[in-house]
């Protein structure tokens, strides 16, 4: 498992940075449909500004922000609105993922349907894929074995 | 024998007084100790509620300036200012802020980021120019055929207090050319340096003495704050 690293400059460094990565991650997520980017790779970015954080502050701090059990929901909540969507396209009569159906139930014109659609699907792409992301890295750091589990078991 | 007497009496009004200034010594020494004692007490009450209040206020505080600074980088990346990209980078600042506000402004004490920003702000054209500088010396070392360098490494405590003015000042030693921190043990900074005036330059200690006065650190006189004050006193007389 990591050690809490000690190099402060890369520690307040990282710290002051990681809230504009977040940030970007979030941009690259939310412009996906009309620039380059889009859910994967915002989503893995997100994820590396997580592992930045596990890296520099180590286990506690981002446990307390971020654990494990709320990265596995995330990754599940974020595959249920990628496909919650496909299967509200078919509900309303199109194919899986047909965005220009969502119209009759968002009252705008059915290209502007497809823009939302889109960005619903990056949404829940970047939700899984940085809880995913985080999820790896968090059980090759760890071994599989949270080091709360282990405190306990001792 | 009225000699003996004489001297008995001299000597029994010394122990007499001798008595009576350990008593008040003793009395004296209760009573500092009470008062410091119910100082100290009051000190910590009136501590715990100024603490507590600063966190709470210091805590808000942090979030709506890591709010605004987000939202102004969001607004600086997307570029569109219509009010679905708006509202988006509002929800998304929002969310990132509420998850971070304790990195970005983690050990910033309540009222000081304004000031902090600004003095950084002067700060910075002084240390380009040390930059410049700098970058002549190291010129004039790299092109001169003898080569007059002297390699060092050198250590020295700071008088700074906190990571993120440590860190200020490791950088700006490592951007300032010829000089590199290597690193920092617990308040010990490791720099090497390429030449004698360098380090001395280093060993003045300005640069560490404009830090602490941006960061508001180490109770002592600087430049800038005498000067501030020399323009009060003026006013006075």
């Amino acid at each position: 498992m990591i050690i809490r690293g000690e190099d402060i400059i890369i520690k307040t460094i990282s710290r002051v940075l990681v809230p504009f990565i977040q940030l970007y991650a979030l941009y690259v997520i939310m412009h996906g449909h009309y620039s380059p980017g889009g859910g994967f790779q915002g989503g893995v970015i997100l994820g590396a500004s997580m592992v930045l954080l596990f890296i520099t502050h180590g286990y506690a701090e981002v446990n307390r922000k971020f654990s494990e059990n709320i990265a596995v929901l995330f990754s599940s909540i974020g595959v249920l609105i990628y496909s919650g969507i496909g299967f509200l396209c078919l509900l309303l009569l199109g194919n899986y993922l047909d965005y220009s159906k969502l119209y009759k139930i968002l009252s705008v014109d059915p290209a502007h349907a497809r823009s939302l659609g889109i960005l619903g699907v990056e949404i829940g792409v970047g939700f899984a894929v940085m809880a995913v992301m985080f999820s790896i890295f968090f059980d090759i750091s760890t071994g599989g074995v949270s080091p709360d589990d282990e405190e306990e078991a001792e | 024998m009225e000699v003996t007497l004489l001297v008995q009496a001299a000597d029994d009004a010394y122990r007499i007084l001798e008595n009576a200034r350990g008593q008040a010594v003793e009395l004296l020494n209760t009573a500092t100790k009470l008062t410091s004692d119910t100082r100290w007490m009051e000190e910590k009450k009136i501590e715990a509620v100024l603490m507590g209040a600063q966190k709470k206020k210091s805590s808000l505080q942090n979030f709506v300036v890591t709010f605004l600074m987000l939202f102004a980088f969001w607004a600086l990346l997307s570029g569109k200012f219509d009010s679905f990209h708006l509202s988006l980078g509002v929800v998304c600042s929002f969310v990132v802020a509420l998850l971070g506000h304790d990195l970005l402004f983690a050990n910033v004490r309540v009222g000081d980021i304004r000031v902090i920003v600004q003095r950084f702000l002067a700060y910075l054209p002084w240390h380009v120019y040390q930059i410049v500088v700098a970058n002549f010396h190291v010129a004039y070392l790299a092109l001169s055929p003898k080569m007059p360098i002297s390699p060092k490494i050198m250590r020295f405590k700071t008088k700074l207090e906190s990571d993120i003015s440590w860190v200020t000042l490791a950088n700006s030693i490592t951007l300032t050319p010829g000089t590199i921190t290597i690193d920092i043990e617990e308040g010990e900074f490791v720099v090497h340096a390429l030449s004698e005036k360098l380090a001395d330059d280093l060993n003045t200690g300005e640069m560490e003495d404009r830090i602490a006065h941006v960061f508001m650190e180490a109770d002592h006189i600087y430049i800038q704050d005498v000067l501030d004050v020399a323009r009060i006193f003026a006013e006075f007389r």
